[in-house]
């Protein structure tokens, strides 16, 4: 099936600094899809990209099967919401979601019709006579939203725009945004560094660093089996151990470290032995025993102890692995309680919950 | 929390008094003598009871009226002038090139910061070269040479603290260039506009030096009161000299009014 919007190879530079570096995106219809990197990524290049603000220097922006680089802003079929949210401060809320409706020259009582309707939509229905600077925030974007979607765009493009929010409202919106592009059917383009958003809302989360994919996947996928170390450390929390590949079995793999040879499991083509890899394993997958007459695993001794509320954060320090600090993410109930630090701990973990990922050359 | 000090306070007060004072004292004066004349009773000095005499006179005056009229045709044309160009250069500034709109800068800024009397004699000289007879229309070339930087500056400013994503958000909404300038950009400048206009009649309706080379035989309020004044001094300059900066006064508080709702929106 023709993807709706596809970039194609689509390089850019700001000078000698380049952004983009062969990037490779595909939006399907109707999608959530989250561009997730950190600051300096160039995710908010690629929204700018789609929306027109920014040229490319090379590849190509298709749409539908046409080619969009040489069609203005103005004439682009996507609507955007930005992180200021850009409302027009001197009309009230009806002139600013209306604003669409009103330059392409419709009737005014279709505009006050469709207005009523899509402030219905976000839950504004009656302060429409506003003016955005006497509203919160959250109301803010809803208007921000109400004016994206109210030509019918076929692509919505959304820069962070939770960031400014406090954190009740962020998860509020969170909901919001998610069961609105449900209902609009209208696919959703959302750029965030904030890894835990883009899980709870995407379809679809493609990782950007340094201008280039990392890897892109279903929320789970991305979390359960990270491909790069850049992945792995981005989305959640890991720990990172180096190593070599000694061997490998079918998916599961034996790697030369540090603490001696230890067993992991590889997604995919597995890199060649003798080659340097990573094990990545999840705080809340490591096994730790107190018990002193345990003989598993590695020794370790309890270096602090973080309480997080539900959860409890505990870095370990092992001679096994020089320099390493261990995080282990554990429920805060009994079986916690008596740890401190200075403790002396065996951990461990099932070789299907190490990953292994080739390190970054 | 900033420490108080009383002491270090009154000082202040103190001289910013005197500084008002030494600032508002001679126009005080100026006021307070049109209204009660001094006059020469038997050899001493004394004032005559209130009156609004010099005020008669100088509606009665036809000169001063004509030259009023001159000055107010030449504030407001010269001025409106000014709105259209200041708002091209602003536009051009943050559109262009870094380079390019800095040049273009320093040469709307340079007739403003000149001498007057270089920027006069140039104009004069120019208008010699090109056989352009001196008039109402050469003083309202040199006033909006003049008043151009006022109203850019003012114009300058608000463009660049709205930023660049108003624009974006008006076209990515399916505006054209066109449409975004007159519902989006030009209703977010007017505080700006309006206020910078007045500047500029203000500064235009004040303006001796320049207009005394460029003027020809048409005369403006100022020249008017400096030719009185060069003949022999008459109560009605008083009245004038106060209506003046009354006037001038009130564009003035109509400025920070401007201001003021321009920081709101």
């Amino acid at each position: 099936m023709q993807p709706l919007l596809h970039l194609d190879n689509v390089s850019k530079r700001y000078g000698a600094v380049r952004v983009l570096d062969g990037i490779d995106i595909t939006v399907a219809d109707n999608e959530f899809l989250t561009i997730l990197g950190p600051s300096g990524s160039g995710k908010t290049t690629i929204l700018r990209i789609i929306g027109g603000f920014e040229g490319i220097d090379g590849g190509r922006l298709m749409f539908e099967g046409r080619d969009l680089s040489a069609v203005p802003i103005n004439r682009r079929p996507f609507n955007t919401v930005f992180q200021d949210y850009a409302l027009f401060h001197h009309m009230t809320v009806a002139e600013n979601v209306g604003y669409g409706l009103k330059v392409r020259g419709r009737p005014k009582a279709e505009i006050a019709e469709r207005v009523a309707e899509v402030l219905d939509t976000v839950g504004l229905g009656t302060l429409g006579g506003r003016y955005p600077a006497l509203m919160s925030g959250g109301q803010r974007q809803r208007v921000a939203l109400a004016r994206a979607i109210i030509c019918e765009p076929r692509l919505i493009l959304l820069d962070e725009p939770l960031s400014a929010l406090d954190v009740e409202l962020r998860a509020q919106m969170q909901r919001f945004l998610k069961s609105l592009q449900r209902r609009l059917g209208i696919a959703f383009v959302f750029i965030t560094h904030d890894q835990e958003e883009a899980i709870a809302l995407s379809d679809r989360i493609i990782v950007v660093n340094r201008g280039r994919i990392e890897q892109e996947g279903a929320p789970e996928e991305l979390y359960r089996r990270p491909r790069t170390p850049f992945t792995a450390s981005f989305l959640g929390d890991n720990n990172l151990i180096p190593g070599r590949l000694a061997a490998v079995d079918g998916r599961l793999c034996t790697v030369d470290t540090a603490a001696g040879r230890l067993d992991a499991t590889v997604d995919g083509p597995a890199p060649a032995p003798g080659s340097a890899v990573l094990l990545a394993v999840r705080p809340e997958h490591v096994r730790l025993d107190a018990d002193p007459a345990a003989r598993d695993g590695l020794p370790a001794d309890v270096a602090d102890v973080r309480f997080l509320g539900a959860n409890v954060m505990i870095e370990l320090l092992t001679p096994a692995l020089p320099g390493a600090v261990i995080k282990v993410r554990r429920l805060a109930d009994g079986a916690v309680a008596g740890l401190r630090p200075g403790a002396s701990v065996r951990l461990g973990w099932a070789a299907d919950d190490a990953a292994l990922l080739q390190a970054a050359p | 929390m900033k420490q108080k000090a009383p002491c270090l306070d009154a000082l202040l007060g103190l001289v910013a008094g005197l500084g008002l004072i030494a600032l508002y004292a001679p126009l005080l004066a100026t006021g307070a003598l049109s209204f009660f004349q001094i006059v020469r009773v038997r050899g001493t000095l004394g004032f005559a009871p209130f009156s609004l005499d010099p005020y008669v006179a100088l509606l009665a005056n036809g000169e001063i009226l004509a030259a009023l009229s001159t000055s107010l045709v030449v504030a407001t044309v010269s001025s409106l002038l000014a709105l259209v160009l200041a708002l091209m250069f602003a536009f051009y500034f943050v559109s262009a090139r870094r380079g390019l709109g800095i040049a273009m800068q320093i040469m709307v800024f340079l007739p403003f910061l000149l001498p007057p009397i270089i920027t006069g004699l140039s104009l004069l000289i120019a208008f010699r070269e090109i056989d352009l007879g001196r008039g109402l229309v050469t003083i309202i070339i040199a006033h909006v040479v003049f008043i151009v930087p006022v109203v850019y500056r003012t114009v300058l400013v608000r463009l660049q603290l709205l930023g660049s994503s108003l624009t974006e958000a008006s076209l990515d909404l399916g505006a054209s260039r066109v449409q975004t300038l007159r519902y989006v950009i030009l209703p977010q400048l007017r505080p700006a506009l309006i206020s910078g206009v007045l500047l500029a009649f203000a500064i235009s309706f004040d303006e001796t030096l320049i207009t005394l080379f460029v003027a020809g035989s048409q005369t403006t309020l100022p020249i008017r009161l400096w030719a009185m004044m060069r003949v022999g001094f008459v109560p009605e300059i008083n009245a004038l000299a106060t209506l003046i900066f009354l006037c001038t006064a009130a564009i003035t508080f109509a400025i920070g009014l401007m201001q003021r709702a321009g920081e709101r929106v």
